[in-house]
């Protein structure tokens, strides 16, 4: 018997990071401007030591205002996205579910779209109603889905669902009703899901480090409950009977899953597909064990998010894809493969 | 209670008077159940307040129709409702009490069917039982690895460790579901109609597998079934309930008795007292 | 199966880096050469984009304050319009780059594109090394705020009315220091508009529906920039509302009885005819009064674009609506326009 030891999971994370490691430095070389590995380097070197004005102010420009925060932007995307989708799979009983399926990005779509029309120019306005939208989505799939008090994970599921369609229906509605060019050229991008939006603030470093903080929180929360997400998925009862608190566990998972989904979907939109595949992905080579699979998920997630966003900004040069169709373009064949294989 | 290594659960010593008995492992004082009930109408019991005692190393068979309030005793036996009335208690504390990892580790449920969601082998289902014993976050110890191992050795189930748990037979995957109960170290064993799936030499197995482990381990054995001569056989206290009433507590010899059992079982029934003192039931023919 | 599966990832990730850096490599070196030749010169402009000596501030058409270099010889325009209009005002030395939506005039096409006019590459921007980046309301906010962050500046216009548009070539024309010759073009435009608004002052509006889709039907609200428009053709959209881009049901298109349907083409001339049948095949249309009359005007897609081009599509549309105030010099004027849109 060879049970899971925090060693063997730092060896694996280690791994994964530089793999991680080794997408982001691909992901700085490639872009419409050519600039070699050597002159990013220095770019780096040199901006991390503070010398910025021996830098030409192109690269400085090119991998610090465009290339490095739309790289941090899609590690933080990507990792909550695969942490929220394993979370959704283990407290809705599915694999098939995703970070979408209770319809927390229709909520945040609604806010954004109501942001577009109030507010269309105001920097940090689609983010923060994206947020309020899916928050209230949150709650209200919440109460929806409650049966005798505690989450119950078909009524979850049915909730999610009704919520999801209500919500696109009021989407349409409104995008209908108030259409003018720019709205709807404004949510094309955000629907699919897209990297490409700056920081609200001035401040680059402020803004990552406030997501990061909120990353780190709810992504660590789920991982206080790994352990009993193992025994849940054994069966639920089961787990009430070895002592597993399931109502606080699902509370607990259901909020951390929904506060990154939302983080995700108010920063960069829709993206698809991550979070229902990196898990899997994840799960068939590292195994079922929640412990390592939400480490394991943070770094996939990433891993996949900057090489498929390095990929919609190169591949059709200089016309930028936006992210989400890069993954849907990828992830449909992988979720097809996945089906038709037993996942071990 | 600590989870130090040892084939069994620590009872607590007491100081007793010279010449007493050892208070009782299981002991369920007029414990009842219904479903609604309100100030104004009296309620409907699911089960009638109820008592019966077990000591250790006794296997005590809950015997009785569909719908004679059996699952709602082993759910009150877990501890997973509060009785309307009345105690149950296992080592001297009410059981409904426990906090979660504390009942945990001394009331085991083993369930008929396991549903997983992801493929899961056999040491790793087994090592799920030392749930309650660690923190919340845990990783499994040395110990941990030891005690689910014997708890393997108990069913006879070595052979099966590396085995994937959606590839066991019935009877296989019985004997693990049983495994993880026994790593949790319990002292109250409940089992619900363990031998629905079972034919019958798995059944016979199952039930001399069980003997056993009261015998060896200590540990007292709550089984819920409708099999009369295998509880017969088997058990060494009847609990007889009928449409939530308790009829009769005691012996095998002393609960079976022709005219009640065809009453509660509805069915042409006559008993036969064999010489190992253990009664047999026997369907009278129709022709 | 773990040592197999880090293998494969490792390689395919190789793969990938390798296949796309040659790839990269092979399209750098020609988009190097452009940006690259001007190098030296580009970069000392470069440095006169930061704000140190030679800038002013101003608010630009969409509310913005913007710090703009005194000299400006390196523009990119992210619009067609705008791209029309520094063609216009004989500017078109100083663009260095467009979109890859800019096809007017053709020659527009051949200079670098920086992506298309919704979500332009930043990094081609920046590879151009421009003086100013000229923006409409099209562009993403997103543009904008990243293009200033990099200390880039851009100036957004935001005609609504064509009066606008008047104002914002002047604008334009001011930013890249050819005042002259934006007075020119300004006053040659104002005075074809007022040439047309004398000739139909004592003529009423003609009742025209503006068709921007047929199916599902689109038409244009009262606070579009076509809207305008049509008022300085002599003709007024019989649908009323505050929505930009309406949609109506049939029945209301026969209640309201307009006198012409208006479509917009890229290809004029032949296209009146063809229209014409067409919407006297389809079942529901050729009922209407309008196209029994044979009341149907294609004008220019220009008509949309706030830019010198819309004036010839007005001067069109007015020909087509009111040719009886046109009789004697409508050969000529036909003539013209052909040759100015770039057919």
């Amino acid at each position: 018997m060879r049970p899971l030891t925090p060693r063997r999971i730092l060896w694996i994370c280690a791994g994964l990071t530089c793999l991680l490691f080794v997408a982001v430095l691909i992901s700085l070389r490639m872009g419409a401007y050519p600039i070699s590995v050597q002159d990013i380097a220095m770019t780096l070197f040199r901006g991390a030591m503070g010398r910025r004005d021996e830098i030409p102010p192109d690269f400085w420009s090119v991998v610090f205002v465009i290339r490095l925060p739309r790289i941090l932007l899609g590690i933080l995307v990507g990792a909550s996205l695969a942490v929220a989708g394993a979370g959704f799979q283990a407290l809705l009983r599915n694999p098939l579910a995703d970070p979408y399926v209770l319809g927390v990005s229709s909520g945040a779509a609604l806010g954004a779209i109501v942001s577009l029309v109030i507010a269309p120019r105001t920097p940090g306005a689609i983010q923060a109603a994206a947020f309020v939208g899916a928050a209230l989505t949150v709650a209200g799939v919440y109460f929806l889905g409650r049966r005798g008090g505690q989450l119950d994970s078909a009524t979850l599921l049915l909730a999610g669902i009704v919520m999801a369609s209500f919500l696109s229906a009021a989407i349409m509605f409104l995008i209908t009703t108030l259409s003018g060019h720019d709205l709807l050229r404004g949510m094309a991008f955000w629907l699919m899901g897209d990297l490409a939006s700056p920081p609200p603030i001035q401040d680059v470093w402020k803004w990552f480090g406030f997501l990061f903080i909120i990353f780190f929180v709810a992504a660590g929360a789920i991982y206080t409950t790994s352990s009993d997400l193992n025994m849940i998925l054994s069966g639920e009862q089961e787990a009430r009977h070895l002592g597993v608190n399931v109502n606080r566990v699902k509370l607990v998972v259901y909020i951390s899953a929904s506060v990154l989904t939302g983080l995700a979907v108010s920063v960069s939109g829709a993206i698809g597909y991550v979070g229902l595949l990196v898990p899997h992905v994840m799960r068939m080579i590292f195994g079922t064990d929640y412990r390592l699979l939400i480490p394991t998920s943070v770094l996939g997630g990433a891993i996949a998010i900057v090489l498929a966003d390095t990929l919609a900004r190169t591949v059709m040069g200089p016309t930028e894809l936006p992210v989400g169709a890069m993954t849907a373009l990828a992830g449909a064949p992988v979720f097809i493969y996945l089906m038709r294989r037993r996942v071990r | 209670m600590s989870a130090s290594a040892g084939s069994g659960p620590i009872v607590m010593p007491q100081p007793r008077p010279f010449g007493a008995a050892p208070p009782p492992r299981l002991r369920v004082e007029q414990a009842s159940y219904a479903y609604s009930a309100t100030d104004r109408s009296a309620p409907k019991f699911t089960l009638a307040p109820t008592s019966f005692d077990a000591q250790q190393r006794e296997i005590v068979a809950i015997l009785g129709p569909n719908a004679s309030g059996k699952s709602t005793m082993l759910r009150l036996l877990a501890g997973l409702t509060k009785p309307l009335s009345g105690r149950i208690e296992v080592d001297g504390v009410e059981v409904s009490e426990l906090e979660l990892r504390t009942r945990a580790q001394r009331i085991a449920l083993v369930q008929q069917e396991s549903e997983l969601l992801f493929p899961l082998r056999v040491w790793e289902y087994v090592l799920q039982g030392r749930y309650p014993y660690g923190r919340r976050l845990r990783f499994e110890s040395d110990e941990d690895c030891l005690m689910a191992g014997n708890a393997l050795a108990q069913v006879g189930g070595d052979a099966l460790r590396d085995r994937w748990m959606d590839q066991l037979s019935g009877g296989e995957k019985q004997r693990v579901i049983l495994a993880r109960a026994l790593a949790q170290q319990p002292s109250l064993l409940l089992l619900d109609e363990p031998t629905q799936h079972l034919d019958i030499g798995g059944k016979v197995e199952l039930l001399r597998r069980l003997r056993k482990l009261a015998d060896e381990n200590r540990y007292t054995v709550v089984v819920v079934t409708h099999e009369l001569n295998l509880a017969a056989e088997f058990s060494d206290r009847i609990v007889l309930l009928n449409k939530g009433k308790c009829l009769r507590v005691g012996t095998p010899a002393e609960v079976y008795e022709g005219a009640l059992l065809e009453e509660v079982f509805e069915a042409p029934l006559d008993v036969e007292m064999r010489t190992s003192g253990r009664p047999r039931v026997i369907l009278r023919g129709s022709r | 199966m773990r040592a197999n599966a880090y293998k494969i990832i490792i390689a395919v990730t190789t793969a990938a880096f390798l296949a796309i850096s040659a790839a990269q490599n092979a399209s750098a070196q020609t988009q190097a050469t452009a940006p690259q030749s001007a190098g030296a010169a580009s970069r000392e402009n470069a440095q006169t984009s930061l704000p140190a000596s030679g800038t002013r501030t101003l608010t630009d058409e969409a509310g913005l304050r913007v710090t703009i270099p005194a000299q400006v010889n390196r523009v990119i325009s992210l619009a067609p319009n705008l791209t029309e209009t520094i063609y216009a005002l004989g500017l078109e030395d100083k663009l260095v780059g467009d979109t890859t939506y800019c096809d007017t005039p053709a020659a527009a096409k051949t200079k670098p594109h920086v992506g298309d006019t919704i979500n332009p590459s930043l990094e081609a921007i920046v590879a151009l090394h421009p003086d100013l980046v000229l923006a409409t309301m099209i562009n993403r906010i997103d543009t904008v705020i990243g293009l200033s962050r990099m200390g880039i500046a851009v100036y957004t216009t935001d005609p609504r009315t064509v009066r606008g548009m008047l104002e914002s070539t002047m604008h334009v024309a001011e930013l890249m220091g050819a005042t002259e010759k934006g007075n020119a073009l300004v006053a040659q435009m104002q005075a074809r508009l007022d040439a047309l608004h004398a000739r139909l002052t004592d003529r009423p509006y003609v009742h025209v529906l503006f068709v921007v889709w047929q199916e599902p039907l689109f038409t244009i609200g009262q606070n579009t920039f076509i809207a305008d428009a049509l008022k300085w053709a002599g003709a007024e959209s019989v649908v009323t509302s505050k929505q930009d881009w309406p949609q109506l049901t049939f029945e209301e298109v026969v209640r309201l009885q307009p006198e012409y349907i208006v479509t917009a083409s890229t290809h004029t001339g032949e296209e009146g005819k063809r229209s014409l049948e067409e919407f006297r095949s389809r079942p529901l249309w050729r009922n209407l009064q309008a196209i029994e009359a044979g009341h149907v005007a294609v004008i220019s897609d220009e008509v949309d674009k706030p830019s010198p081009g819309l004036i010839d599509a007005i001067e069109d549309l007015a020909h087509q609506l009111h040719p009886e105030v046109f009789t004697a010099k409508r050969a000529a004027d036909v003539e013209r326009m052909t040759t100015e849109v770039g057919l």
